[in-house]
């Protein structure tokens, strides 16, 4: 309308009028005088929204979410306040989610190799054409075939793995920094085969080992959750933390004390404060020390003792002001008598040659001071409500990729179908799974709806639905101390620009087309939700009273699984005889290969991104620029490096290095130096450096992003083939070279505010000064 | 007809002790609020925007080291150093103790980011920019913000306002910190926080998680008197600024300053 004296007029009008109307609707008067009401937010929203439960698919465990849906668009992602694992809560990661989702980059539909294999040449197909051709290769190498996802549970592990076995097929699950020797330890010290729970929220000493348990190790949000009441709780004292850990992680910054011990020797220090407890005869009461000792009492960890372990695990001289074996001593006391205490481990101490023995060492300590089975200490979960549904992923070992690349070097796999995974850009370099999956006499099939490293060598892609489009279970794990289902269901329908398939609903079809109905009798993944559904439904018990199986499914949906508070574990808490003598006798010393730790090497612990994780959310610009707690950067991979180590190599902030290791390869990482690294040790983020995929994940420069994974040794964790990333040693070289960091620190002035100290920021007390 | 008007004054508590800077809280406001997507080119301008932030301290040196995390977002302070200095009024204290500020009168003078102890405000110096498939996530509730607007942390006013008109207006009903709470209207920060170092309410309202502590703090102005029954502490209190947010101090069993042993 053309803007005229009298439309001017008329306008003016009809605003003084919306004035009167407005303060009639309840819109306090003194703002009107300030804010127009045609800005308040609220008038102009059309529509209503909706928020429907589902399951978050960006963090290493699958938290319950709710999705907020306005006009068939997701909005907003946030914890399921009713899901027992997260109540409400959330990781910076779940929120990406809808980045994923509405992605610039997603794969629009199938698409087939036009040029060579990883020239990034696809022409599109339509998905009856893709679908034959993933048929024939099916009926042709099926019983040749590798299937590689990410480590899965509940009816997606369950489908795969019957899916490879009925085609003959082999399956691996991909996970960069794999739980294996976690899970043998649980299974060694405590006879479980699934992961247990920790009862944070009712401990008060905490001792953990190596485990980024408040940022990225196994369950974050869980334990956050649990840490946040272990601190300040309702009526309960504050707990006290020691993390114990070569690298200063961000758990480590939250601890009231970081214990900088030399890397993989968790285990020796563990046993030196048990050799403590039993000598000093402060173990809870009731625990039988000659049952964990085999009658040998304290002299079954003899040489263990605080003034020799002391000297060999490499604590700094003085902490706080005590020598090592003092402060062990201290320690062990602390630890024993300030219960309920709990001990957990994981992370790098469990990433060494020794990896086993030190994690069982650690959680051993749980049976001295009565932890196990108890309030404010471990708690077991029980076996999955149905029986034939994996509750815990069974992730591939290193061993098994070594074997799966030599299966594919001597031509045996003819057939390799990825979903959701990308060991090019995860396994150790040295591995050369990249040269492996190059081969001209294979064919590559990839159901990720991104470009990866891995699915960029794909001979045919079939993009799957991410997350908030399709159907999903979980059985939490650990979960939260008795049994649990999370069910995923897709929120909002794919845009009409893209059109990806569920993958489960592809294996479902293909599984038909090719006759194997017997293994595979559904039609769609809905249906063998619908199934399970309907089990639950007949057990009736637990989170959900519904009068017909219908009802059960729907309120299922609503609330966003399945949960039954009363079914916990039976498990008993009796320790294995003589388990302190089994774990003494399998102590060794973490071989490090090739280079001995001298002057100019350096031990590698590599750590996995709070938010890029391994990189598997690379893709995503959100957790791109999420800045890293202690060193603010963001899309970039840096190296963190003693304040003192950094200035004899003559290297600032931003100096990029060549980090050379035993592998016999380098990368280049510019520097950051902290005051909080130990000398002699050095740490790179996962997540950076792939090659492929969308523009977040690749557009910069080599020494911006690169892969710590293509310099670490492929050792093995013994006893268990588990992957030892953090058994590298590395030496540094100054390049000469230097770039700016991109990072938060310095955009607002983080040291000094106007004229204040920084410790007038952040004020502390003790606790007697309360 | 004229509705009965329920006087609000919201505050926000922050537990630095429970505070472990997962960044969830940061992530949160991002998605909820419609800010622009962080480019790398951003970082290295220095100039990202994150409405809330954690800005970690260091202190001491290694082994003695300790690192502290703080999440900083605006105070709507009840003298807030911003608001006189805006020559449009863009910026200005509401009834509700929030420091609002009214994008389509910003003419951007950033005199009020100038102004700022706390450097909470953050300048649009470029159009946002979303690829356009990822509009689609935006938050119909909450304006983007032009090229040459000033913006800051709004403490979530969309949600309150939405928990007013939907609560107290329509269901004619309290607008307690349980209603707050469980039909998602606390700011998107504090429902993140999967610690609870985050909490919201009105300031007066007895059955929430802040009144404890803004009683404490407000009968209790001077902090150096070490009179007060909490932790409750207001950042650069000196400054005489009276944020509507407080934070509970740090415990820390082991200060560097006094090296307390096992032994002491």
């Amino acid at each position: 309308m053309k803007l005229t004296r009298r439309n001017f007029l008329a306008w003016a009008g009809l605003s003084a009028v919306g004035a009167v109307a407005c303060e009639g609707f309840g819109i306090r008067e003194g703002e009107f005088s300030l804010q127009s009401p045609v800005s308040l937010p609220e008038d102009l929203v059309r529509g209503k929204d909706n928020w429907y439960a589902t399951l978050c698919r960006t963090c290493p465990s699958s938290e319950g979410i709710v999705v907020r849906v306005m006009e068939g668009r997701a909005k907003k992602i946030q914890g399921n306040p009713l899901y027992p694992i997260n109540q409400g809560k959330q990781s910076a990661r779940c929120e990406a989610g809808l980045q994923a989702m509405y992605h610039p980059e997603r794969l629009a539909g199938p698409m087939r190799r036009s040029g060579g294999r990883g020239s990034g040449q696809f022409e599109p197909l339509d998905w009856t054409a893709a679908l034959d051709i993933f048929k024939a290769e099916l009926q042709q190498n099926g019983d040749n075939m590798l299937m590689v996802t990410e480590p899965l549970r509940g009816h997606m592990a369950k489908l795969v793995d019957r899916f490879t076995r009925a085609m003959g097929g082999q399956h691996l699950a991909f996970d960069a920094m794999d739980n294996i020797a976690y899970q043998a330890a649980v299974k060694n010290v405590f006879q479980q085969d699934s992961l247990p729970d920790f009862d944070l929220a009712n401990t008060n000493f905490l001792l953990s080992f190596g485990a980024d348990f408040l940022a990225t190790w196994v369950s974050p949000t869980r334990w956050n959750l649990g840490y946040g009441e272990f601190r300040q709780g309702e009526g309960r004292k504050r707990g006290t933390f020691y993390q114990v850990d070569p690298r200063f992680s961000t758990t480590a910054a939250s601890a009231d004390q970081w214990v900088p011990v030399q890397p993989g020797w968790e285990g020796y220090l563990a046993l030196s404060l048990a050799y403590v407890i039993i000598s000093e005869g402060l173990q809870a009461d009731g625990v039988d020390v000659g049952a964990l000792t085999d009658g040998r009492g304290v002299g079954a960890l003899d040489a263990f003792r605080p003034e020799i372990a002391g000297s060999r695990i490499g604590l700094p001289d003085r902490l706080r002001g005590e020598t090592p074996a003092e402060f062990i001593v201290g320690l062990a006391r602390e630890f024993a008598t300030k219960g309920p205490s709990l001990a957990i481990g994981g992370g790098s101490a469990g990433a060494h040659t020794n990896g086993l023995f030190n994690l069982e060492a650690i959680y051993a300590l749980n049976y001295l001071v009565g932890s196990v089975g108890a309030k404010g200490g471990i708690r077991f979960n029980p076996a999955p409500p149905i029986d034939d549904l994996p509750a815990s992923a069974d992730v591939a070992s290193l061993a098994d990729w070594f074997s799966a690349a030599e299966g594919l070097n001597g031509g045996r796999t003819k057939l390799v179908v990825v979903h959701q995974a990308d060991p090019v850009h995860g396994l150790p370099g040295s591995l050369q799974f990249r040269d492996a999956l190059n081969r001209d006499d294979l064919f590559i099939v990839s159901l990720s709806p991104f470009i990866d490293d891995t699915s960029a060598l794909a001979d045919l892609i079939l993009p799957d639905r991410v997350a908030l489009e399709d159907w999903g279970s979980d059985i939490p794990e650990p979960g939260p101390g008795y049994q649990i289902l999370g069910v995923q269901q897709p929120v909002v329908n794919p845009l009409s620009d893209l059109d990806p398939r569920s993958s489960a609903d592809v294996l479902l079809s293909m599984a038909g087309e090719l006759g194997k109905q017997s293994e595979l009798p559904w039609d769609r993944f809905e249906d063998m939700l619908k199934e399970t559904s309907k089990e639950l439904f007949e057990l009736n018990r637990g989170s959900i009273k519904a009068g017909s199986a219908d009802e059960f499914w729907n309120t299922m949906l609503q609330q966003g699984g399945w949960w039954d508070e009363k079914a916990t574990s039976s498990a008993r808490t009796n320790p294995p005889a003589g388990l302190f003598n089994t774990i003494a006798a399998k102590a060794s010393e973490p071989r490090f290969p090739g280079l001995t730790p001298s002057r100019d090497t350096f031990h590698l612990v590599p750590f996995s991104h709070i938010s890029l994780l391994d990189g598997q959310n690379a893709h995503l610009p959100w957790l791109q620029a999420v800045p890293d707690p202690l060193t603010t950067i963001a899309w970039q991979t840096w190296l963190e490096i003693n304040d003192e180590d950094a200035a004899r190599l003559g290297v600032r902030e931003g100096d990029v290095v060549v980090v050379s290791s035993t592998a016999r390869t380098s990368i280049r990482v510019p520097v950051y130096p902290t005051p909080a690294v130990p000398p002699k040790v050095v740490s790179i983020p996962l997540g950076q450096g792939r090659r492929d995929g969308p523009d977040a994940a690749t557009g910069r420069r080599a020494s911006e992003s690169s892969n710590v994974m293509d310099i670490l040794e492929p050792s093995q964790v013994e006893g268990t083939g588990a992957f030892a990333w953090a058994n590298t040693t590395v030496t540094l070289t100054p390049t000469g070279t230097s770039i700016k960091v991109s990072k938060f620190e310095g955009i607002v002035r983080a040291v000094e505010i106007g004229n204040t100290e920084a410790e007038r920021i952040i004020i502390t007390v003790t606790p007697e000064e309360l | 007809m004229v509705t009965q008007r329920v006087d609000h004054k919201w505050g926000m508590v922050v537990d630095l002790d429970r505070c472990t800077g997962c960044q969830a809280c940061v992530v949160a406001c991002q998605s909820e609020n419609n800010l622009p997507i962080n480019t790398k080119d951003l970082f290295l301008q220095r100039r990202a925007y994150e409405w809330i932030r954690i800005e970690r301290y260091w202190e001491g040196e290694f082994p003695d080291v300790k690192a502290r995390f703080i999440p900083i977002m605006c105070q709507h302070c009840e003298n807030a150093p911003c608001e006189p200095v805006c020559p449009v009024f863009a910026t200005y204290h509401n009834d509700e103790g929030l420091n609002v500020q009214v994008y389509n009168r910003c003419v951007g003078t950033r005199y009020c980011a100038n102004n700022c102890p706390y450097q909470v405000r953050f300048f649009n110096y470029w159009e946002p920019v979303w690829p356009e498939r990822l509009r689609n996530h935006l938050n119909p509730d909450v304006t983007v913000r032009s090229r040459g607007i000033m913006e800051k942390c709004s403490f979530c006013i969309q949600r309150i306002r939405r928990a007013e008109v939907t609560v107290e207006r329509r269901e004619r009903s309290n607008l307690d910190y349980a209603t707050m709470k469980k039909r998602n209207f606390l700011p998107a920060c504090v429902s993140a926080c999967p610690t609870n170092a985050l909490n919201f309410a009105d300031q007066a309202d007895a059955s929430g998680p802040v009144k404890e502590y803004f009683d404490d703090v407000n009968e209790h102005p001077h902090n150096e008197a070490h009179d007060r029954k909490t932790r409750g502490y207001r950042l650069l209190e000196e400054m005489g600024t009276k944020p509507n947010v407080i934070y509970l101090k740090k415990v820390d069993p082991f200060p560097l300053r006094k090296g307390v042993g096992h032994g002491s």
